[in-house]
Formats: C-alpha cells, structure tokens, sequence
C-alpha cells in the first residue's frame, strides 16, 4: 500500500500549489497512471477518497485518472507492440520472445482545478 | 465588478476556478533525492546496490556471507530496511562492517529521503566513510520497493528456492526494474520443485538485460560467481 505515502505527497503538492494561487478549494485533480507504474488505480482511489475527507482544501475534490499504455518493442527486429497492460508472449513479426517494455511507468499529476 | 476580487466580471458568473498544468511526476520529489544519494555514493567512490526480495529470500544471509568471502578485499558498508528491530544490523554488525537500521515504522519500503538519513548516519559510523561497496537492504516486499529509486547503481532481486520459480511472472516490476536475479538457497533444489532453467527464462522473457545467479550462500555452492560479479561491479566503476 505505498498508495498511500503517494497520495499524501500529492496533497503536499495540492497544498502548496494551492497557497501560490491563492485557492481555497480543489475541485477536480487529474492523473496520468500507467499500467507499469507500480501504482494500483483502485488503491490510488481509495487512498485518495480516504485522505481527501480529512482535508479543508480537498474535501469535495474530484479525481479524474487517465490510463496511458505501454509499447513493447522487440529486440530482434524492431516491432513495436501497443498494449494496455497485457504482455505480449512474442513479437507478432518475428517470433522473438525477448521484447523491451518502453513507457507505461507514469504517475504523473497532468493538472488541478481549484477555486 | 466582482466584490470579491475586484476582477472585471459580473459577479453572477462563477469564474474563480483556475486549472494549473502541472506535469510533474509523483515520483519527481524522491528522483531528485535519489539523484543527491547517487551523487554522494560517487563522490565516495562506492557502487551502491538496492537489494529486493519477499521476507525471508535470504538477503542478509547473502550479506553476511558475502562480507565474511569479500570483506577483507573491499571496504563494505551496509543500510539496513525493516519495519521494525534492529535484529538485521546486530547480524553484520557482528561481521565487523559498520551498518545503520533503519525502521520505517510500518512504511512497506525505503524511500530516497530515508536512504539520505541513513547513508549519512553511516558516514558517521568506524570506516563508514569510505566504502567501495554499499548495499541498501529493503524492507522484505517484492511490490512497494519497485517503484522507489534510492539512487543506486544496481537492483538486485532475490527469489529463494521455497518460494517457487513463478515470482518473475507474478511480481514482473520487480523482475523488469531489475539488472541483476540471484536464485538463492539452491541447496534446497532437492526439497522442491524449482525448475531453475524454467524461472530464469521467465525471468530473461520479463527482462532481456537480466544477468542471473544461482547459489547457495549457505553451502557456498556456486557463490564465487555472485562474488566475481561483484568485483567486476567494483572494477569497473573504479575505470
């Protein structure tokens, strides 16, 4: 559950970015996660849910999350494989079974809304 | 005008929201750490390397044993992670290497800022301020680790024989954040079915880049290849 520690350094983040606008309130906060993130959306989710009630600024604050995916690349020839988060046994080219995964590790906090 | 800002809009219309584009990674904070940590370990002139494992996989064992093959020909220095006790310190405190435990305290991984605290407790420490070798055992979690860069040059992840041969495909990130695999307690080959060709092929599929070691750091059994290793790490960063 290190969604958790991830979601508290988030509301850090809110926080100041809050305090330098002059904002009171945070009304929807927008996420990229990847599916090789590391990061469980569910329990992003819920850490988020459980930590915003305890939160002046983030009581009612939406959470929207964007899901990007990942391209495995073969390393024989080259191919280039667009998945959501399922891995490909092997290169539907070549054969190869060896494919390099680029991307798809994002945990990043694309923008807020506040008022 | 509006009477709370003084801005020119009417005041029915709501326009106080504002959306900032931010950008930034959640794990910005503790790459910049890591990137500090990394810079420090160099200036010292010690290769640094993140041990990850499930509880019980063997990494203070390897530790341990590694000391007592390697430590007269290098300067070893070790960051323990636990949850809780200093019982994994007290084990190479006794191997004579200076060490610092850190107790996360419930925190299910070490962090970069944790890791910062602890190396430089450890400079503090008899001969820790001059290490060629710095290992940085996690707490025992084959998941959480995987996600937080402490700033060292290799990741090491362990799989013990009991635990089975299907951890690369059940736990990948720990498998694809990888460089180094050690299959451990391979004296236990005979107990269990671990079919150990099988594990690093699954590995090698997860992650071609993955160099694979098996042994026993018990019996010894091919260990010298985990500790020729080694001093390759160490020769080669001291070019």
């Amino acid at each position: 559950m290190h969604e958790i520690s991830l979601v508290q350094g988030l509301f850090q983040q809110l926080a100041e970015l809050a305090r330098q606008n002059n904002m009171t309130k945070v009304v929807t906060v927008t996420m990229e996660i990847g599916p090789l993130s590391g990061v469980v959306e569910d329990s992003f989710r819920f850490g988020f849910d459980i930590l915003s009630k305890e939160d002046e600024l983030l009581r009612d604050a939406e959470l929207i999350i964007n899901s990007t995916s990942v391209i495995y690349r073969c390393t024989s020839c080259n191919t280039a494989h667009e998945s959501g988060n399922q891995r490909p046994d092997c290169c539907t080219q070549c054969g190869d079974s060896f494919l390099i995964a680029e991307g798809g590790d994002e945990l990043i906090l694309q923008k807020v809304e506040m008022e | 005008m509006c009477d709370s800002c003084g801005c020119a809009s009417p005041v029915e219309e709501d326009t106080h929201t504002k959306t900032v584009d931010v950008n930034e990674s959640l794990f910005a904070a503790n790459e910049s750490i890591a990137k500090t940590n990394r810079e420090h370990f160099e200036k010292m002139g010690a290769v640094a390397i993140n041990l990850i494992s499930s509880p019980g996989s063997g990494k203070t064992t390897l530790l341990e044993h590694t000391i007592e093959a390697i430590g007269a020909e290098f300067r070893i220095g070790v960051i323990e992670g636990d949850i809780e006790t200093e019982r994994d310190a007290d084990r190479i405190r006794a191997k004579g290497v200076p060490v610092v435990q850190l107790t996360t305290g419930g925190a299910c991984h070490l962090d970069a800022a944790m890791t910062h605290k602890g190396f430089h407790r450890l400079q503090k420490e008899p001969g820790g301020d001059k290490l060629d070798l710095l290992f940085i055992e996690n707490v025992g979690n084959l998941v959480c680790p995987t996600s937080f860069d402490l700033g060292e040059h290799y990741r090491i992840v362990l799989v013990s024989v009991p635990e089975g041969p299907d951890k690369p495909v059940k736990y990948p990130k720990a498998f694809t954040s990888s460089d180094t695999f050690l299959i451990t307690k391979i004296d236990l080959l005979e107990h269990f079915d671990f079919p150990v060709d099988e594990a690093k092929a699954e590995a090698l599929h997860l992650n071609p880049r993955l160099q694979i070691f098996d042994f026993s750091s018990k019996t010894g059994e091919n260990f010298d290849a985990w500790l020729d290793y080694l001093r390759e790490l160490v020769a080669n960063f001291k070019k």
